[in-house]
């Protein structure tokens, strides 16, 4: 044992200087190279464990400065940090010094029962059993680190219960609760209800073995995890339990299904859209054709396969077709302009097609084309490029004013009507709806608008109108609208299409039968009531001479006849004064 | 016993309507007015219970057929006057007018004839004075 400790270096704290003497020789006498360092208080006690370490300290409890025993044990053992401490007390101190060794001293030793062989066999045995402690501390602590600073959260749990024992810093940040929280949870706590049976039977089935189960954890946010639980059982403070690794694969999961989704909508694109793909090398030669071929060319893919695909390009676009697929050597994306393929035996089409040079990337190795049938709108464009055209025409042909009106933007546009019937000149000639209404006479406007309100808020689309409209000299010309008025689909007016016809001809026709008629009214009158008055006259007089031959004053009748006649002969001559020649009429045609 | 009135502005037309009426048997006094105000005039100063028959012209200068009716009707002896309506018009326009006086019984284009005076005689309203004893 002595050959063991080569050099002991100790210090003795004593005041009493009997005492110290007395342990310094027992000491010598049991080891030969031991150096002594004395204290006579524990201040200087202080200073000296400060500056420098001991193997073992030996305290005397009834120092003159100690003051409270317990505050004074307690501060040098603290102070001896790895060094054992050993406490020397008199009798009358003895139940305390038993207590001590609750306070972390190594042994204590009674002055009065004090020999060299006790002394030294309780030093020895201290700083041995200091050292062990010391290590095995150490080793806890170290244990401990690695639970505590492992980047994966782990839990302690107990074996039966399942209540936590113990949760790392790790599964702290995790889960969101703290280690007070976690200490009154058990780990059924995080389980969501929907897994809650399958995870408890798989739990039970392993219930003293290892076991790795993959399950979800709802955290204290309530947001659900992804996790991979490996769990061992090991004893924890004499206690069974088993220990939990947790592995929080949430966003992995996360990632492999954004992987899967990005899969399906390439699967849905490329196989099931309505557009066909092909990937062809600059001959025309296929390697792949989407299931579309079938819609856009009639053609099954495995047929298309065995074919080139230039062979279906009309002899007058095909040129065009290989000169795009031949610009790929230099630039990556060409989108070739409308060009037709055969479709069936006798059908052609007309398709629109990206090409994007790939050669390079090894999955593709080659030209991917993006092809989608447009025959429709080929179809529709033609026709109304057709019917533009002969809106054009008839716009020009027509001698009516043609307007065109943009209900949204308030946008007015004429044909040359304008000019021709009206006489404004380009320049004069307002683009906006107002230029317009004010042209109109201000005693039709009302009429006007009210009629064009009508057709705006109801069911028809047409408006027929006549009204005075002005002209650039001031003059008002009469015109017959015809306006056409275009709704979208929701009945909102667009745009209202018209065109204005001069009936100013017309009108002044329709003036004239009119004047004409209330003449003839005036002669009928006159026919009714004047000549008609000496007619009667004559008539009656005859009546009498014929039917009564017998009658007096025969010539006095007769006169009457005559002067009647005579008054209705200056009536008639009146009246054909009155009256037009008809001979006048047609010199003034 | 009834008395007949003829009214017209024009001489000749009152000589021929008197000579016709006379000599259709109609031998009641017969009176003769060339205005309206003279004939309206000669009503007043009558009895009222006198009955008349009237063949009224309507074109006439001063007071026209028309007016003459309207001042007539006032008289309120509609029950004992009856107007025939004589006019060279033939304006249907006038015959409306007509229908619209409870006092006119009839409608005559002129000139008048001896058929006209038969259709008279026969008219309900008047019948009861030309029945043969």
């Amino acid at each position: 044992m002595k050959e063991n400790y080569p050099s002991l270096h100790i210090l003795v704290i004593e005041d009493h200087l009997g005492d110290y003497v007395l342990i310094e020789d027992y000491l010598k006498e049991e080891h030969g190279q031991i150096e002594l360092t004395r204290a006579i208080s524990f201040r200087e006690a202080r200073e000296f464990l400060r500056s420098q370490k001991y193997d073992a300290v030996m305290l005397d409890l009834s120092l003159p400065d100690s003051g409270d025993m317990e505050v004074l044990v307690k501060e040098v053992v603290n102070l001896a940090g790895s060094s054992p401490v050993i406490v020397l007390t008199g009798n009358s101190n003895k139940d305390y010094g038993v207590r001590t060794l609750s306070m972390g001293i190594s042994d204590y030793l009674l002055k009065d029962e004090l020999n060299p062989l006790q002394l030294s066999k309780s030093i020895f045995y201290s700083i041995e059993r200091k050292k062990i402690e010391t290590q095995l501390s150490e080793s806890e602590k170290k244990y401990k680190n690695l639970f505590d600073k492992s980047p994966l959260p782990k839990f302690v749990l107990e074996m039966h219960s399942l209540d936590f024992l113990n949760v790392n810093r790790a599964a702290i940040e995790l889960y969101g609760y703290s280690l007070e929280e976690f200490l009154n949870m058990n780990v059924r706590d995080l389980w969501v209800p929907e897994e809650y049976e399958e995870v408890e039977n798989e739990w039970r089935s392993k219930y003293k073995d290892w076991f790795q189960v993959a399950l979800r954890h709802r955290k204290k946010n309530g947001d659900i995890i992804s996790v991979e639980v490996t769990s061992n059982p090991i004893e924890f403070d004499g206690k069974q339990a088993r220990v939990s690794l947790i592995h929080d694969v949430t966003a992995q999961l996360q990632a492999e299904r954004a992987l899967q989704h990005s899969e399906q909508r390439f699967k849905a694109l490329v196989q099931d859209g309505s557009e066909l793909v092909m990937i062809m090398d600059f001959k025309g030669n296929l390697s792949y054709a989407s299931p579309a071929s079938q819609a856009v060319l009639g053609v099954e893919m495995d047929e298309l396969l065995r074919n080139n695909f230039f062979y279906l390009i009309h002899e007058e676009d095909i040129n065009k077709v290989k000169d795009c697929i031949a610009g790929l050597k230099r630039q990556k994306r060409i989108q070739i302009p409308s060009y037709r393929v055969k479709r069936g035996k006798n059908e052609w089409r007309w398709i629109e097609t990206i090409v994007t040079n790939l050669c390079s990337d090894p999955a593709v190795n080659g030209i991917v084309a993006n092809s989608r049938d447009i025959t429709e709108f080929v179809d529709q464009e033609r026709e109304l490029m057709e019917s533009l055209k002969r809106y054009d025409i008839v716009a020009q042909a027509t001698s009516d004013t043609i307007t065109d009106y943009d209900v949204i933007n308030d946008r007015m546009e004429y044909n040359e009507g304008i000019q021709n019937m009206f006489g404004y000149n380009p320049s004069e000639i307002g683009r906006d709806g107002c230029w317009w209404d004010d042209k109109v006479h201000p005693d039709d406007k009302e009429r006007v608008k009210r009629k064009t309100r009508e057709v705006f808020h109801n069911k028809t689309n047409q408006l027929q109108i006549e009204y005075r409209f002005k002209c650039a000299d001031g003059t008002y010309k009469y015109v017959l609208d015809r306006s056409y008025l275009i709704k979208d689909e929701e009945g909102n007016a667009v745009r209202m299409i018209g065109s204005m016809q001069d009936i100013t001809k017309l009108q002044n026709y329709i003036q004239t039968i009119e004047n004409h008629n209330a003449r003839l009214k005036e002669i009928s009158w006159t026919q009714s009531h004047v000549v008609r008055a000496p007619l009667a006259r004559i008539m009656g007089l005859i009546d009498l001479l014929q039917n009564h031959e017998d009658i007096e004053d025969r010539c006095h009748l007769m006169d009457n006849i005559y002067s009647s006649a005579r008054e209705l002969d200056a009536i008639i001559r009146k009246i054909s004064s009155k009256a037009e020649h008809p001979a006048e009429k047609i010199n003034r045609c | 016993m009834l008395k007949i009135l003829i009214i017209d502005d024009d001489e000749i037309v009152l000589l021929v309507e008197r000579k016709i009426l006379q000599r259709c048997g109609f031998d009641q006094e017969i009176f003769t007015f060339k205005s309206s105000e003279a004939a309206l005039k000669f009503l007043k100063e009558e009895g009222e219970d006198q009955k008349f028959l009237i063949m009224l012209d309507i074109n006439m200068p001063l007071m026209n057929g028309w007016q003459f009716l309207n001042k007539m009707e006032e008289l309120g002896r509609n029950d004992n006057i009856f107007v025939i309506m004589v006019t060279s018009s033939i304006d249907r326009y006038d015959k409306e007018i007509a229908a619209n006086y409870k006092s006119v019984i009839g409608f005559i284009e002129k000139p008048i004839t001896t058929e006209n005076c038969l259709q008279i005689k026969g008219l309900t309203q008047v019948a009861e004075f030309f029945k043969v004893l």
